[in-house]
């Protein structure tokens, strides 16, 4: 009888002991999940706060100049000109370079995440509203461009007097071995390898079929090493270029004429928001029509070279050529 | 956001479907690039790092070798790769194998110099030669551990394939460099692609490193877990 | 329209840049406050930002697996495929979502440290051995105080071990952060590439691997520091 009451009593305190370790789990359990949930919880407030509050501060200020580049020397030249000139004029301005290509710093424009951003009025038409045809002449292009973009709520101030063109390069050796003179004597050459950046494969290729007879062209698409590279390697024949490439002041390459000018006209002109315009006014337009009006050819390509060739940086080539020109 | 975001991934569904033959192909280099570099990289690691545990020699590079991988940045690599060799099949190949070696060194070496010494001496005291030693005891009981290693540089070899194309390189990482041709939806489909590349690799591998596991020790071996012991 | 604009002379490129020599230490001393700087500045700050969260969020997780065995399981599982993910593949998966920022980066470089760190973290927590937790027990004290006074304390070894392989596998992964946004040390790498600037790509590679460098060193100080009890055993 002992011995049962015995069990007995052991099992019940088992039982006591069983609920309260039960308990005591519970209730660190519950402590536990609290202190998760609030660490959790902190760390999104915190993060959330951080995201929040640029966004808070720009709705209560003007709009703000944030300029942006694509992702070659040419452009962080132009987007360095234009940042210290505004800058040396007072304004006050964020720099986001190196974006990509046309249509992601479009996107980017359209977001508000850039303003003003230099671009080329052959691609404005082409790339950025889908035109199929283009004007005949460098001024009918610009005016096009403009008359889009302002449906859109953008503008576009003076343009360059230098273009950037499309173009086509050889090796003088090439040149000279098939005879080659305009872009349409690429027909002589079997089996042309040529390489370009991607968008020529579907900008140009198909013309230069339909509009020389091109055709059959091994196309190699540039993602890291310039075109230039593969040329002087010998890895390609033919090598889509752009005209203020400051590889070309080399004798080495010949660029082939393009008598049919299928590749349209590439003045230089600031897109901006047109709240730009409008808040800041004459001041900011005026700096940057002067900064515009001063970019000839030989000027872009003598800084093409300075920074793509001689290595300086965007910004002192940038300063030193505003400097010279008393613009800061 | 999310309803842009999403608009975008059923883009690139919508792109994965259009360009098969495309990811097909692509999805092929990658495989046959990263299986080359990687069955180079265990021809090159698995002998030294299986040797020098044996002798338990030289534990500070082998231990230490593989901190030294994880410190080399991708990018670096292969752009000092070109800046000695070029684009072209070598630089990427290099670039592969130098990333590679390391963990698989690393596992080879600590899987046979941890193998249970007394293991070993039971083995010594029947009177077999070292080299048969390290074929019927040490291997065996290394080999679990050595293929974790295989495992973790398997996934990234795939890993770093991927971003090798800058450099010339082959495979799904030509669509992912190169925004301007293939836009966000054809960059977010061949993401979609080489992770799930990554982690069928990664899966298969470790059916594999079950199946090679002795039956008392399968429990060790994580379905989805990739090796990043730290080593102090 | 206007007058002919000023050419100025920018200055000729030193030899070694128009040869395109291996490395150019003129070259870097011109370009260390305009290039090479902010560069590295940007790269710390990428680091230590994804390191900081992810140290939260993973000691956060691991407490709670601590507690909460059903916990780990989800956690472990989700952050091991993170981390098997290509790195360039993660970020442009985020694109979509978090736009051409560093808040992609930053989100991503955060989710390839959670692995290291919650599986570090948690094993630390877990290694204080049975007869310490139950002396605890026998002196009284509660569950978060043998936590805060025993558990973490001797995790403290396999906290450190998990940083330092935190920190430094985020300062290789944040060089491809420049394929999304121009950032850190690997947009120099990748505009050197366009450019096939030697140079450029082995002072920004070098600045990448000594950094990586520097920051295991300090850590393993810190962690000789922390745990002089434990400077001759491996940590698994």
């Amino acid at each position: 009888m002992f011995q049962r009451s015995n069990r007995m009593c052991a099992r019940s305190s088992n039982r006591v002991n069983h609920d309260r370790r039960w308990e005591v789990i519970r209730k660190h359990n519950r402590r536990a999940a609290k202190a998760a949930f609030a660490i959790a919880l902190g760390v999104a407030i915190v993060l959330g706060g951080a995201a929040a509050a640029p966004a808070a501060l720009e709705k209560q200020q003007a709009t703000p100049i944030i300029v942006g580049t694509k992702n070659f020397p040419e452009q962080y030249v132009l987007g360095q000109l234009y940042k210290q000139a505004l800058e040396a004029k007072g304004f006050r301005v964020q720099y986001k370079e190196n974006i990509g290509s046309t249509e992601l710093i479009d996107a980017s424009l359209r977001s508000g995440r850039v303003t003003l951003y230099p671009e080329y009025t052959g691609i404005m038409l082409s790339v950025t509203f889908k035109r199929k045809t283009l004007p005949k002449s460098a001024r009918g292009t610009y005016l096009a461009a403009k008359a889009a973009y302002e449906r859109r709520g953008q503008t576009l101030l003076k343009a360059t007097p230098f273009q950037d063109r499309d173009g086509i390069a050889v090796l003088r050796t090439t040149a000279t071995r098939y005879g080659l003179k305009t872009v349409g004597d690429l027909r002589k050459v079997p089996e042309l390898t040529l390489a370009a950046f991607p968008e020529f494969e579907t900008r140009w290729l198909p013309q230069l079929a339909s509009r020389y007879g091109v055709r059959n062209v091994e196309f190699t698409a540039l993602a890291g090493i310039s075109a230039y590279t593969l040329l002087s390697q010998g890895k390609v024949e033919a090598a889509g270029i752009f005209t203020t490439d400051p590889q070309l002041i080399s004798t080495k390459y010949v660029v082939l004429k393009e008598p049919r000018n299928m590749f349209g006209f590439q003045q230089v002109a600031p897109v901006l928001s047109r709240k730009l315009v409008s808040e800041y006014g004459t001041r900011l337009t005026s700096t940057l029509n002067r900064v515009n009006s001063l970019l000839t050819l030989r000027a872009m390509i003598a800084m093409n070279k300075a920074v793509a060739l001689d290595k300086k940086p965007a910004a002192a080539v940038a300063r030193a050529f505003l400097k010279a020109n008393k613009l800061s | 956001m999310i309803a842009a975001a999403l608009d975008v991934f059923v883009d690139s569904f919508q792109f994965i479907v259009d360009e098969r033959e495309l990811i097909l192909e692509k999805t092929w280099e990658h495989i046959v690039l990263s299986g080359v570099a990687l069955v180079v990289s265990i021809a090159i690691a698995v002998p030294l790092g299986v040797v020098l545990g044996h002798l338990h020699r030289g534990s500070f590079l082998a231990v230490n070798i593989a901190n030294v991988g994880r410190a080399l940045p991708t990018l670096v690599v292969i752009a000092v790769g070109f800046t000695f060799l070029g684009i072209g099949f070598t630089t990427v190949m290099l670039a592969l194998v130098v990333l590679a070696v390391p963990p698989i060194l690393t596992n080879a070496y600590v899987a046979v110099d941890e193998v249970d010494r007394d293991a070993v001496e039971a083995a010594r005291g029947m009177g077999m030669t070292p080299f048969q030693v390290l074929r019927r005891v040490e291997l065996p009981l290394a080999l679990p551990l050595l293929f974790a290693g295989i495992r973790t540089a398997a996934v990234f070899v795939v890993a770093t394939a991927t971003i090798a194309a800058i450099a010339g390189g082959s495979g799904l990482g030509e669509i992912l460099v190169n925004q301007a041709a293939y836009k966000v939806e054809g960059l977010v489909g061949a993401a979609i692609c080489v992770s799930l590349l990554a982690l069928a690799a990664d899966a298969g591998l470790g059916l594999v490193q079950r199946w090679l596991t002795p039956a008392g020790l399968k429990q060790d071996v994580p379905a989805f877990e990739p090796d990043v012991r730290p080593v102090v | 329209m206007a007058a002919e604009p000023v050419i100025p002379d920018f200055g000729e490129a030193s030899d070694c840049v128009s040869e395109n020599r291996l490395f150019c230490p003129d070259w870097v001393r011109d370009n260390w406050d305009p290039v090479l700087q902010p560069a590295l500045v940007e790269h710390i700050k990428l680091t230590a930002i994804a390191v900081g969260v992810g140290f939260v969020l993973s000691l956060g997780a691991a407490l709670l697996a601590h507690r909460l065995r059903y916990v780990e399981r989800p956690v472990a599982i989700v952050s091991a495929v993170i981390y098997t993910i290509p790195s360039l593949a993660l970020f442009q998966l985020l694109v979509p979502v978090t736009g051409l920022t560093v808040t992609t980066v930053e989100v991503a470089l955060i989710g390839y440290t959670l692995l290291i760190l919650f599986r570090n973290f948690l094993a630390g927590l877990r290694s204080t051995p049975p007869e310490v937790l139950e002396a605890a027990r026998g002196m009284g004290l509660t569950q978060n105080q043998t936590l805060w006074r025993v558990e973490l304390p001797l995790a403290l070894p396999a906290i450190v071990a998990g940083l330092r392989v935190a920190v430094v596998s985020t300062i290789a992964l944040a060089t491809v952060a420049a394929f999304v946004v121009s950032e850190g040390l690997g947009g120099p790498i990748l505009g050197a590439l366009r450019l096939d600037f030697r140079t450029e790509i082995i002072a920004a590679g070098a600045l990448a691997v000594g950094l990586a460098i520097v920051a295991d060193g300090l850590l393993v100080l810190a962690q000789r520091a922390v745990t002089p009890w434990a400077s001759a055993r491996r940590v698994t």
